[in-house]
């Protein structure tokens, strides 16, 4: 009798331990993304677009888009592991405020350069899943804009548990104790392309890091938060980036004159300005110092 | 012999020829140009002698040839008047053109040119000019008068009356010209007004 009770109480400890050692290597992971190549080719059985020459018209008209995710896709996966269920769910897509944030974000970056005239943040319904060079035209002939910087994202969260998660067993660790560890890691991107000739100017990354742990109960809410700090971290990087790319284009459109046409539309002096006499003044100075030669060689 | 006794009054523009020459080097060395240019980003980044020096950068030969005229012609009257404070007027008009392009143009990124500094050598000359007897006080008022219309159709009109200079891919600024002429105003205000507000000015006022 006694044999059988130890034989029961090994069995339910075994059973105990590994529950909890699978608990422990849980891990899910969830995906957020748009995609400008699902955007502008999203169907491989088309012809390659081959891009022309540019001809940049100074100053510019540029736009400034989020790329919309495929319709299939939706932008999001999620894949979980593990004993523990995980409620992925924690990690939203960017929402149309925090884009509209960062478009406008980049726009000011944008403005501060002289040969650029009007930037127009482009609302995201405007774009449609796959709509590629068909769409841009559209837009184009909507706003007048020639240049667009096309904006997405690409965003990963993995979930792991710790050793720490062992005290969910007694129900109040789940409650207390941060045993889940989180990892966001983010790139937002912008290409900006010419839309007449299909060319990319240039692109710049913005990519974050975001490290950090939950308790079970506060999972979702983490995670979120752990978003929203990636985004605006990578939002941050963009900028950096996307100034560096600006300046090294401008030079690249001085060095490469068979690559890029630059045209610049009437009255457009692209930044500079000089302070310079008029003939008109030069001859009344020139009367004024006759007149001055005149006196002194009369008196 | 007439040529003589006018040779024997005119006495060398030595400042004016100076900043005509500081021009020149500028303008033919090119790293110096780029160093000294207005440079709204370079500025912003703490590059502040450029308020200052872009004065002395031009944008095409046609340019420069044009503003050193117009500067040459000002500056000798002056000078040959023996009116005081030119460099004092040159160097803070310079300075607070560049501070005015800066505040009021922020769409300019790039700014070089002399004129403004001439305008505010001519509006000095001229109201300098007034203050004394004679035909030369006309012809004073006479070339304030024609000057005052201009900027005010410059500033009217936005145009300019730049026929000639078109080589350097510019626009003109006629506030550059406006601040000049502000600061020689400004000048000649205080000198007269508050005798005491220069040495030199004072002495020659007592020695009067």
């Amino acid at each position: 009798m006694k044999l059988i009770n130890v034989r029961r109480l090994l069995l339910l400890a075994c059973s105990f331990f590994t529950l909890v050692l699978a608990g422990g290597c849980a891990t899910g992971t969830t995906k957020n993304a748009t995609s400008v190549v699902d955007y502008l080719f999203p169907n491989t059985k088309d012809p390659v677009v081959t891009p022309g020459i540019p001809v940049l018209k100074l100053p510019l008209h540029v736009g400034i888009a989020f790329v919309p995710a495929e319709s299939s896709y939706r932008g999001r996966s999620r894949q979980s592991t593990g004993i523990f269920p995980r409620y992925m769910d924690g990690g939203p897509a960017l929402t149309e405020e925090r884009k509209m944030g960062l478009m406008k974000a980049v726009a000011d970056r944008f403005r501060e350069y002289p040969f650029v005239k009007d930037i127009e943040i482009i609302p995201s319904v405007y774009l449609t899943p796959g709509g590629s060079f068909a769409n841009l035209d559209q837009i184009r002939t909507m706003y007048g804009v020639d240049v667009i910087a096309l904006l997405s994202y690409d965003q990963v969260q993995f979930t792991d548990e710790g050793i720490a998660s062992l005290t969910y067993w007694t129900i109040v660790g789940a409650y207390v104790i941060p045993g889940e560890k989180n990892d966001t890691q983010t790139m937002l991107d912008a290409v900006v392309y010419d839309i007449p000739s299909r060319k990319m100017l240039f692109r710049a990354p913005g990519l974050s890091r975001i490290k950090g742990s939950a308790t079970l109960v506060n999972q979702s809410q983490q995670l979120r938060i752990d978003s929203g700090k990636g985004f605006d971290e990578a939002a941050k990087h963009l900028i950096v980036n996307l100034n560096e790319q600006l300046t090294q284009f401008k030079e690249k459109v001085k060095e490469r004159p068979q690559e890029y046409k630059v045209v610049n539309s009437p009255g457009y002096s692209g930044g500079t300005g000089g302070g310079a006499i008029d003939p008109v003044s030069l001859l009344l100075l020139a009367g004024l110092g006759g007149g001055f030669l005149w006196l002194r060689k009369r008196s | 012999m007439a040529a003589q006794a006018l040779l024997s009054k005119a006495r060398l523009p030595v400042r004016t020829l100076a900043i005509c020459a500081a021009a020149l080097l500028v303008h033919f060395v090119p790293w110096l140009g780029q160093l000294l240019i207005y440079d709204r980003s370079a500025i912003a980044h703490g590059e502040l002698w450029r308020l200052l020096t872009g004065n002395l950068v031009h944008l095409s030969d046609a340019h420069l040839a044009m503003d050193m005229a117009a500067f040459l012609i000002a500056g000798t009257m002056i000078e040959q008047r023996g009116y005081h404070h030119f460099m004092k007027l040159c160097i803070s008009a310079a300075a607070l053109i560049g501070m005015a392009i800066y505040l009021f143009e922020p769409v300019l990124q790039f700014y070089g040119g002399l004129s403004g500094v001439v305008t505010a050598a001519v509006v000095y000359l001229c109201l300098q000019g007034m203050t004394e007897q004679g035909s030369w006080r006309w012809l004073c008022a006479a070339m304030l008068a024609a000057l005052s219309a201009k900027l005010w159709f410059e500033l009217v009109s936005g145009k300019s009356l730049l026929l000639v200079v078109g080589g350097g891919n510019f626009v003109p600024v006629p506030l550059s010209h406006l601040t000049g002429a502000v600061v020689a105003v400004i000048l000649f205000a205080l000198l007269h007004l508050s005798p005491n507000f220069m040495p030199r000015n004072a002495a020659r006022k007592s020695a009067a």
